[in-house]
């Protein structure tokens, strides 16, 4: 459309410039615009006559509203530049002449729709919706939106790793199988399956959140030229880890006998996204092992100077700096000190050194014979003794990353009635909080560490019984509808046996 | 062509465009490409925002003004005679006013050590109560008591400190211990990340003279070298033993450390190899009576009295 100059309202009303009040203004004869072209039908009232065109129509109303309703104005960016935006799309290749027979259809249509409410004109709507050049606009979205929902998956995946967006790449889950196999025993069935069952558990998640997954193995082997060093190798592997996932940012170490049991737990909304909240750096704030804090003499003299009087303020403080950048690594306490079942470690200077230090011959040497849990003795040994380790170590709830079945720390204390939400500071706080150590179902813990059941208890029942309680309790709304329906029947069918044999 | 709705453009074209018109035309379109030029800073912004590097400064890098930046650390055994034990200080304090460092003379027993554990470990608490005490100074410079500073003339800063001048005079590819460790020092190693500067004797790492950069690292190297399983362990050389152990054993520590020649930091007053390289000459920074403590015959107040005058007479001298 070109006009020669800006429209003005004649004095009378209506419009002086005769392009804007036909829709075939073109050369072509074709409409420039069918909004325009079907604007008879958004008033359907307005409209009058069967043979009154939509020329004639508008202008009737614009001397009856006395100013036009077409504004020169630049109303904004959109009005402004729709046209231009609509124009650079292709037109259909037949023209106008069939927009002329599609626009008298439509409007004797919306003439019959023009009687009732204003609900019997949406499909008149829609219809306008999807005039022809919308149409490609719609295929179009339709097209994108049909793509997004095949490729959901990917692209869900895609963005979760994303180290910009959901971050999952920063994370790496290792899983220590194998452990203690090799020359040491056997693996028969059962030590099989709970590998499997473990493995796929862990699989499964990462490739939820796009986390990366190393699986490690973790069986005696003469590896090092000092022999002694063998089943310490927890700290080698991480290491290795290290350097094999260069933009990874935290290592989370877990045993085989783990099983994730909610997998819709991301580990960024679980726990580090509030660090500072989850996690607690005060080992006098629950302190199975007694470590004194601040440090006090190593010589177990109590008249000796203090050991702490050295010690600068940041090293003393039992929070250290108590921000959440600082903590390099995450440990949960059970009912008898650290447990390594399920930990993490973050890349930097200071975890190399901790995992350099780690394992000593010297140390090695002078206690091995104490240290039966390996890492984990030495763990809280240089925790003890060294203390550079403690500004940057903060500790987990048990329960949050590494929950024990019932009966591995004593016994099961159970929850407060109404659930650790309902608990008061007064309270014996049983399973909740800081001290919670066994697995409590209501609560939905995160993860299940069967710790200590290749001694006397069955591994492969209690994975088992979790994979199959995690099932159940991850079912989708589908599922448990139709499990609600065959418990009703069952029950009513039990309900009959009942009479018959009463 | 701006965008608009339609052209604005009049049927009469305009006799001539003058230079207000001009200028008005050209800050519409300015006024038109500035959307674009914010974007590309916008962008420009985002990019340098992606790609920053991951660790912040620490803002607390910067010392305040006015601290020293060395420490001199000598810890002091009570039992030495109360003159001698002025005099070593004393020693100390001068080379420190000449250049601005600070001095910590602490007593060895002021720190809990195990029982049964020769009294030379009190260094390594000394050298954490020194960054307790003085947590802006950039350097330690831990000073056996059984050694005098006899050329104050150049700062620490010049003789080793300076990353190039620490670079020129590092040993690389040394076994740590000689003749044989397999433990070599490393050969490509930049001046700036050296934490630890010690001298080589004829039998192992020359202890009685140490420069350590205060950082997260040091804590690290002092609370692992002073760790009770060492102490417990009876080194033969106790400390010094422990200290070669944990150099050889552990990458992050080695990483960290330079080797210079013995006479830049250490020379000793006796040759106790058959080299003979590391022996003091006048002119030293250093003279260590290395062992006079250890060895029962000798007697380091004694031995030490030619040089402590010699010392006088050189300070005496600069001063005059």
């Amino acid at each position: 459309m070109s006009l020669s100059r800006s429209p003005s309202p004649r004095r009378e009303g209506g419009w002086s410039s005769p392009g804007l009040t036909t829709p075939y203004d073109d050369s072509n004869g074709r409409s420039r615009s069918p909004r325009k072209a079907y604007g008879g039908l958004e008033s359907p009232g307005g409209g009058g006559g069967g043979g009154v065109t939509w020329a004639s129509a508008k202008a009737n109303s614009a001397r009856v509203n006395g100013y036009p309703s077409y504004q020169s104005q630049n109303k904004g960016f959109f009005s402004r530049h729709m046209r231009k935006l609509s124009e650079s799309l292709p037109y259909f290749a037949h023209g106008g002449q069939e927009d002329r027979f599609a626009e008298k259809e439509k409007l004797g249509r919306g003439r019959r729709g023009g009687l009732g409410g204003s609900w019997k004109d949406v499909p008149a709507r829609i219809a306008l919706l999807l005039s022809r050049r919308r149409k490609y606009l719609a295929l179009v979205v339709l097209a994108f939106l049909a793509v997004l929902l095949w490729f959901s998956k990917p692209i869900t995946y895609w963005y979760r790793r994303s180290s910009m967006f959901g971050g999952g790449s920063k994370f790496v889950i290792i899983l220590g199988a194998n452990q203690g196999g090799g020359v040491m025993e056997w693996k028969g069935a059962r030590e099989w399956a709970i590998e499997r069952d473990s493995v796929k558990n862990k699989k499964k998640y990462a490739a939820e959140w796009g986390y990366e997954l190393e699986i490690v193995d973790m069986s005696t082997k003469k590896r090092y030229a000092h022999e002694w060093r063998e089943s310490w190798e927890k700290v080698d592997v991480i290491r290795n880890s290290m350097r094999k996932y260069p933009d990874a940012e935290w290592f989370w170490w877990l045993d085989l006998n783990t099983f994730v049991m909610e997998p819709s737990y991301s580990l960024q909304k679980h726990i580090f996204n509030d660090l500072g909240a989850t996690t607690y750096r005060d080992i006098n704030v629950y302190n199975p092992l007694n470590v004194h804090h601040p440090p006090n003499g190593t010589s177990g003299d109590p008249d000796s100077p203090e050991y702490q009087n050295y010690l600068d303020p940041l090293t003393s403080s039992p929070v250290g700096d108590n921000l959440p950048e600082s903590i390099n690594l995450i440990v949960p306490q059970d009912c008898g000190g650290f447990n390594l079942g399920s930990f993490f470690v973050r890349r930097s200077a200071w975890s190399d050194r901790l995992l350099d230090v780690w394992w000593d011959p010297v140390f090695y040497e002078q206690r091995h014979m104490e240290w039966e849990h390996k890492e984990q003795d030495a763990l809280e040994y240089i925790y003890t003794n060294q203390p550079w380790i403690r500004p940057h170590t903060a500790f987990i709830p048990q329960r949050s990353i590494n929950a024990f079945p019932q009966g591995a720390c004593g016994d099961d204390k159970g929850l407060p009635k109404g659930g650790c939400a309902s608990l008061k500071a007064t309270d014996d706080p049983q399973e909740c909080g800081i001290q919670g150590v066994h697995y409590q179902e209501s609560e939905r813990d995160f993860l299940v560490n069967m710790a200590g059941c290749e001694w006397g208890r069955d591994c492969w029942g209690e994975m088992y019984n979790f994979r199959q309680l995690s099932n159940r309790l991850n079912r989708s709304l589908w599922e448990k509808f139709k499990d609600g329906i065959s418990e009703w029947w069952e029950g009513k069918e039990e309900g009959k046996n009942k009479k018959k044999s009463g | 062509m701006m965008q608009f709705p339609y052209p604005r453009k009049t049927s009469q074209p305009q006799a001539y465009t003058s230079a207000r018109a001009s200028t008005l035309h050209r800050r519409r379109s300015l006024r038109n490409l500035l959307p674009y030029l914010l974007s590309g800073l916008a962008l420009f912004v985002f990019i340098i925002y992606l790609f920053r590097p991951s660790s912040p400064t620490p803002p607390d890098r910067n010392p305040p003004p006015g601290t020293s930046k060395v420490v001199i650390v000598t810890p002091i055994d009570p039992s030495l005679s109360p003159s001698h034990a002025n005099d070593i200080k004393e020693n100390r304090r001068d080379y420190a006013q000449r250049h601005g460092y600070e001095t910590f003379f602490p007593s060895t027993e002021d720190y809990d050590l195990m029982p049964n554990v020769p009294s030379t470990w009190a260094t390594v608490p000394a050298l954490r109560h020194a960054l307790t005490l003085h947590p802006h100074t950039q350097w330690l410079f831990y000073l056996t008591p059984t050694a005098l500073i006899m050329n104050t003339r150049e700062p620490l800063s010049d003789k080793v400190l300076t990353p190039s001048k620490l670079e020129s005079l590092m040993i690389v590819d040394k076994p740590v211990v000689p003749p044989d460790s397999v433990i070599k020092t490393f050969s490509h190693l930049k001046g700036e990340r050296v934490d630890f500067v010690l001298a080589q004797d004829h039998d192992g790492l020359a202890g009685g003279s140490l420069l350590i950069r205060n950082t997260d690292w040091a804590k690290f190297f002092l609370d692992a070298w002073f760790d009770p399983l060492y102490r417990s362990y009876n080194f033969q050389k106790a400390e010094g033993h422990a200290l070669e152990h944990i150099v050889q054993w552990h990458g992050t520590v080695l990483a960290k450390l330079a080797l210079v020649p013995q006479r830049v930091l250490n020379s000793y007053t006796r040759d106790t190899g058959s080299s003979g390289e590391g022996i003091y000459q006048e002119g030293d920074f250093v003279a260590n009576f290395h062992g006079c403590a250890r060895d029962a015959a000798r007697n380091c107040e004694e031995e030490m009295k030619p040089l402590m005058s010699r010392w006088r007479e050189l300070r005496d001298g600069q001063r005059g």
